[in-house]
């Protein structure tokens, strides 16, 4: 039977050294909650603030810090999609396809944007400029169709004018 | 800032910052609203430009605050001035430079900008109960504001004069129920967990908002973050051993974050959080965990287990989390709605906050109304107020013209009430009784380009994807059911697939752990509740109705036109100048274009992608131009008949049904006889649509072309009796005979002098009798049938045309551009009034007593049920009175055996095949839908055809209808250049001027040149052939 659903591979990139600042720097962080609740989950949420994404390496590192089994840190990350364990692009589209996003048209941006920039959804494109992903719903439906690059909320955004958005982010 | 040790120091400090206030209030206060859709219409760029722009003019009188976001979600950046004496004036869409004009005109002279300016009357403000979104003018970063508003003056009063049990008590009376979803009475829930055993126990916010389509919580946090702070300390004294909370907040909303994060941190400066709060020895603090992109985490379990730092995965229950929830401890989860109320519950009473709402769902409800709406933003209304209220009333409808369809409730759990349902209240149990959820209360409008099983679909993808993985259920259940809804989208379905997805719906709604996987089947068992039609469309006519689902169709024109009319095809031929190819593709597929290139009510158009740009093609008038085009040169297309055949077909009735079934009968080579009691041919197309819509001369050269085809049309040959066709030698029969019976409105002073029926006054009209109509004529009706006749009666001399509708102007079912032309002629429409009484003298009429109608709730066809307003009887003048208030078929000819007729006089049969209860008899037409359309009418003329060929030909009869005989026609595949997609408005239709064309009977609409076509025509952007792609 065809198979419908769409699995995103995790991929991991080459392994990558991560310098002694880096770590210390991920020690702090892991000092800093300590006790709180859900440290894990603040841990990967820093570190991947600090560093942009969440390489094995620095699972390892929390892992080992912390006394976590490395499967588990490892399950945490793929858990949420908001942890990455490759690095994103210099400008992070995501394209909202929430309910009233979908319902004003917002299938047709993700598609535009995708044949626009030779991307899937979770991919970065090659010169490391843009990476595209949908989101379920960014919370300002009434100004759909909506999109977010980095931190800019576009909002009524029409497949005519992407080319021109994206022009404004080099 | 000094710690608060007392309630005593807490009212001094409010009195302080009152006369603080009161100072500030003395001057104007501008307030930039600042929520996060404000902040990304540039908001902040409005709010320098106040502040820059007050300083350098050294306004001293004047002061920028900032404030939260007050909802009007798509009229950012707003911005309220406050007058001392004046009052409040709200600004929308403002840019940085509207602002010298605000301050120059407004500020400075005191006059304020009309056009910018939010009509107080506006239902956005107007209609809504504001009592949650109750600080949204303040600025969320100054707890100060919040305290001079009552903040935290319930905190104080639970510590000081209230037992927990009272606390938990008031909760109760007043109602509240969990307004996250599922809408659990929350003093209930804290009771539970206040008995719960150990010393050790947490308060938690809810504050995962992951239903698309929601962000009222996002609001609150934003705009209101101290009365989350607030009710949870209530709620951490109230439940007791409570020295903790957290409030989980979804990361897709760092403004919100950050604010409750400031907020957080002020009250606890303020000595509001930590230890002996205002000198009570309560201890109560407060964390903020921020998610990480899981909607799973929304559900109690899954949010609990993910402060812990790990996987949200939920968990069976029992036990709750009320008895084991966080670290195992009682804890309670609610909803940011729900905290928020609490405070307000407390200061100003139980009895306060039930005075709105129903019996069982006390309060107001913060709801998002977003999609195809007028009016997009965030509304709070009591509970219980009904939707088409807030959909019609407050969201100001759909736009564009555009048919409601439905409204999507609940998020992902929800489900979808269709406009049968306007009525409905939303409240926890009526919505829950049409198989929806209120969820949160986002509420994402439908109109007809969305398609129901596609909706689903959307659904199901996103629920597959959050789905955590725990329970088989919900992770092979889920994208199994979206694999089936896929088949169906894609044209594969069949029926037994959709008795599979049902069952399957069942199980995983009932097997699942957690909230996810048992209501994610919820999107599917309502769409299928109140939608199962579109499914079987999808299923067997291989038709998605919205054209949404592309595997089933290539262009949205083609899929949508009842005929399936190559549109593109003919479009871009026409575009190459090739007028005479476009016309014989057209010629394919509908015999009679001449006609309906001038009164169809054209869905394609309503479809046409180039809207989305600027305008639709007017592919309605192309068709005129190429059929036009053609006969005008005497090329008119008789197709070959491959063979003769024998089979006598007789066919009662010569309207567009008969014609065109008689023509594709013919085109195989059948013999056929048409049976027509006028003694015209043409059906409404002759004796209904008046003479200046289609003349009668041009709809007679395409009768002429059918019968040149070998059709045998008999005038004035009435069939008195079917069973006799049979005896002499006719095979089948097909009855199209209409529906040309004009209702009557019952009611006193019809049978007088004047007094007419629309239909038998158009028929005598267009048969060239001699009609006589008044000075002063009253139409009543508001379809096409009383536009006709109003603009029939003024060509017959009228001095003046009145149309009485008893509905609202936007209810009319008339086609908007004859509803146009004609008040352009001078014709009066009257709306919300029914007459009561007809008037005469002597036996002739000359007055009709009039009575005022208010609309009120909503009917099934989700306009508002007129209702008669006794007492506001007037009485006009009037010399004649038409009634256009509905037609219906005439089928006393017919025998009964094995056909059945039902109460509105309509035949019944299979509405795909066209079958009846008698073998060999199919009806198709206005007398089996009831009146409908030209173009269904021609449509259910070639479903009888394929289904009488079929018959004859011992086959099944099936849905699907298949039309031999093509005759290839090669279309151009020339996509539109760059230049013909910028934007370019439609070609004008001329008219002749509404002056000139009331004294004659001369066609009114003028045809494109050619190179006017061929313009118009290269406006198309042949989505036919980027489905191919």
């Amino acid at each position: 039977m065809k198979q419908a659903v769409e699995t995103k591979p995790i991929k991991e990139e080459a392994s990558k050294a991560i310098d002694s600042k880096t770590q210390q720097q991920i020690k702090k962080i892991i000092e800093a909650t300590e006790g709180q609740a859900g440290a894990p989950i603040r841990v990967l949420q820093k570190a991947q603030g600090l560093i942009g994404y969440l390489p094995r390496e620095v699972l390892e590192i929390i892992a080992r810090e912390m006394r976590i089994p490395l499967s588990e840190m490892y399950g945490i990350t793929s858990f949420y999609s908001f942890f990455s364990m490759v690095p994103k692009g210099k400008y992070v589209i995501q394209v909202c396809l929430g309910t009233s996003c979908y319902v004003k048209g917002g299938q047709k941006i993700i598609d535009t944007l995708k044949k626009e920039l030779g991307l899937e959804s979770g991919g970065t494109t090659a010169d490391g400029r843009f990476s595209l992903q949908t989101v379920r719903c960014i919370g300002c439906c009434g100004l759909s169709p909506v999109l977010a690059i980095n931190e800019d909320i576009h909002r009524r955004v029409k497949p005519s004018r992407l080319k021109d958005i994206l022009s404004s982010y080099r | 800032m000094k710690r608060l040790a007392s309630v005593e120091e807490l009212n001094k400090l409010v009195d302080q910052i009152n006369k603080k206030l009161s100072q500030r209030e003395k001057k104007t206060q501008v307030k930039v609203h600042l929520g996060t859709c404000g902040i990304s219409s540039g908001a902040n760029k409005v709010l320098a430009a106040f502040q820059r722009e007050i300083e350098s003019r050294k306004l001293t009188e004047v002061v920028v605050l900032k404030a939260a976001c007050i909802g009007l979600c798509d009229r950012e950046p707003v911005v309220t001035i406050v007058h001392p004496i004046k009052g409040k004036t709200i600004y929308y869409d403002l840019s940085e430079d509207k602002v010298p004009k605000v301050i120059e005109q407004h500020l400075i002279k005191g006059k304020i900008v009309d056009e910018w300016k939010l009509n107080p009357d506006d239902p956005l403000l107007k209609l809504q109960e504001i009592r949650v979104m109750h600080n949204q003018d303040l600025d969320p970063m100054n707890i100060e504001e919040y305290i001079a508003r009552d903040g935290y003056q319930a905190l104080a009063k639970a510590l000081t004069q209230m037992k927990p049990e009272d606390v938990i008590a008031e909760i109760g009376k007043a109602g509240l129920r969990g307004r996250g979803g599922a809408g659990f009475p929350t003093a209930t829930k804290w009771t539970f967990v206040r008995n719960a055993q150990g010393d050790e126990k947490y308060v938690v916010c809810n504050g995962d908002e992951g239903d698309p389509g929601a962000y009222m919580n996002r609001a609150v946090l934003e705009g209101n973050p101290h009365s989350i702070v607030e009710g949870m300390a209530i709620g951490a004294y109230a439940i007791g051993n409570v020295r903790q909370g957290y409030a989980y907040i979804r990361a897709e909303y760092p403004l919100a974050i950050e604010t409750l994060s400031h907020a957080i941190n002020q009250a606890r400066e303020y000595g509001l959080l930590g230890k002996n709060i205002l000198g009570t020895g309560f201890e109560f603090d407060l964390d903020i965990f921020p998610g990480a992109g899981a909607f799973v985490c929304g559900e109690e379990t899954a949010l609990l287990i993910s402060i812990e730092g790990k996987r949200g995965n939920p968990r069976q229950r029992p036990p709750f989390p009320a008895n084991k929830g966080l670290f195992d401890k009682p804890t309670t989860l609610n909803n940011v709605e729900t905290w928020s109320n609490v405070p307000q519950i407390i200061w100003k009473g139980a009895e306060w906050f039930s005075s709105v709402g129903t019996t069982t769902s006390k309060g107001t409800k913060t709801l998002c109304l977003v999609g195809k709406v007028h009016n997009t933003g965030l509304v709070e209304v009591p509970l219980g107020t009904s939707l088409g209220k807030i959909v019609f009333d407050i969201g100001g409808g759909i736009p564009n013209g555009k048919k409601y369809k439905a409204v999507q409730i609940g998020g992902p759990s929800g489900g979808v009430i269709p406009i049968e349902y306007l009525n409905t209240p939303v409240d926890y149990e009526a919505v829950t009784a049409l198989g929806a959820i209120m969820g949160s209360g986002g509420l994402v409008v439908m109109d007809e380009d969305s398609c129901m099983v596609d909706v689903a679909k959307f659904f199901l993808q996103f629920t597959r994807d959050e789905s955590c993985g725990k329970c088989t259920p919900c992770r092979a259940g889920i994208p199994k059911m979206l694999e089936l809804l896929t088949r169906i989208t894609n044209g594969e379905g069949t029926m037994e697939d959709l008795a599979t997805l049902e069952e399957l719906a069942e199980m995983v709604g009932s097997a699942s752990i957690c909230g996810l996987g048992q209501t994610a089947p919820n999107p599917v068992l309502t769409t299928l509740r109140h939608f199962r039609e579109e499914y079987e469309a999808h299923i067997i006519d291989k038709k998605c109705p919205a054209v949404v689902c592309q595997p089933l169709f290539r262009a949205p024109c083609q899929h949508t036109c009842p005929v399936g009319l190559d549109v593109p095809g003919y479009v871009a031929l026409i575009k190459a100048g090739n007028f005479e190819k476009a016309y014989r593709l057209i010629m394919q597929r509908l015999p009679l274009p001449l006609s309906v290139g001038r009164v169809c009510h054209h869905p394609c158009e309503g479809k046409c992608r180039r809207a989305q740009i600027e305008d639709p093609i007017a592919i309605k008038h192309l068709k005129r131009f190429a059929a036009d085009y053609a006969f005008n040169h005497g090329l008119e297309y008789i197709p070959q008949i491959k063979e003769k055949r024998k089979e006598k077909i007789a066919i009662i009735g010569a309207g567009p049904a008969g014609l065109s079934a008689a023509w594709d009968l013919a085109r195989e080579g059948f013999q056929v006889t048409v049976f027509e009691a006028l003694p015209v041919a043409g059906g409404m197309l002759a004796v209904g649509i008046p003479e200046y819509r289609l003349p009668k001369n041009v709809l007679n050269r395409e009768i002429e072309t059918v019968k040149k085809l070998g059709v045998d049309i008999r005038l004035n040959s009435p069939v008195n009796d079917v069973e006799s066709l049979l005896k002499d030698g006719y095979q089948a029969v097909f009855i199209a005979t209409g529906a040309h019976k004009g209702d009557k409105m019952g009611i006193p002073g019809e049978d007088l002098n004047g007094v007419f029926d629309a239909i038998d006054f158009l028929r005598e009209v267009n048969l060239g009798k001699d009609i006589k109509v008044g000075q002063k004529v009253a139409v009543v009706g508001g379809g096409n049938s009383a536009i006709d006749t109003a603009r029939v009666a003024l060509r017959k001399g009228a001095k003046e045309v009145h149309i009485l509708y008893r509905r609202e102007k936007r209810d009319m079912p008339a086609i908007v551009e004859e509803i146009e032309a004609a008040e352009e002629e001078g014709i009066l429409i009257h709306c919300l009034t029914a007459p009561v009484k007809i008037m005469g003298k002597n036996g002739k009429v000359d007055g009709v007593e009039c009575v005022r109608m208010e609309p009120r709730e909503f009917d099934k066809s989700g306009r508002k049920t007129p209702y008669q307003i006794k007492g506001s009887e007037y009485t006009v003048n009037f010399d004649t009175v038409i009634e256009a208030t509905g037609q219906r078929p005439d089928t006393t000819y017919l025998s009964r055996d094995g056909i059945s007729v039902t109460k509105r006089g309509t035949i019944v049969a299979d509405p795909r095949t066209l079958a009846t209860g008698r073998k060999g008899d199919f009806a198709g037409g206005d007398v089996h839908t009831g009146a409908a359309t030209v173009i269904e009418a021609i449509a259910a003329g070639q479903r009888a055809a394929c289904s009488i060929r079929r018959y004859l030909q011992g086959e099944e009869l099936t849905p699907l209808v298949e039309r031999n005989g093509y005759e290839p026609i090669d279309v151009p595949s020339v996509m539109p250049t760059e230049d013909q997609l910028k934007e370019k408005h439609r070609l004008k239709i001329g008219e002749i001027p509404a002056a000139d064309r009331i004294t004659s009977f001369e066609e009114t609409v003028l045809p494109y040149s050619a190179k006017e076509a061929i313009e118009e025509a290269s406006r198309c952007l042949r989505c036919d052939l980027e489905a191919g792609e």
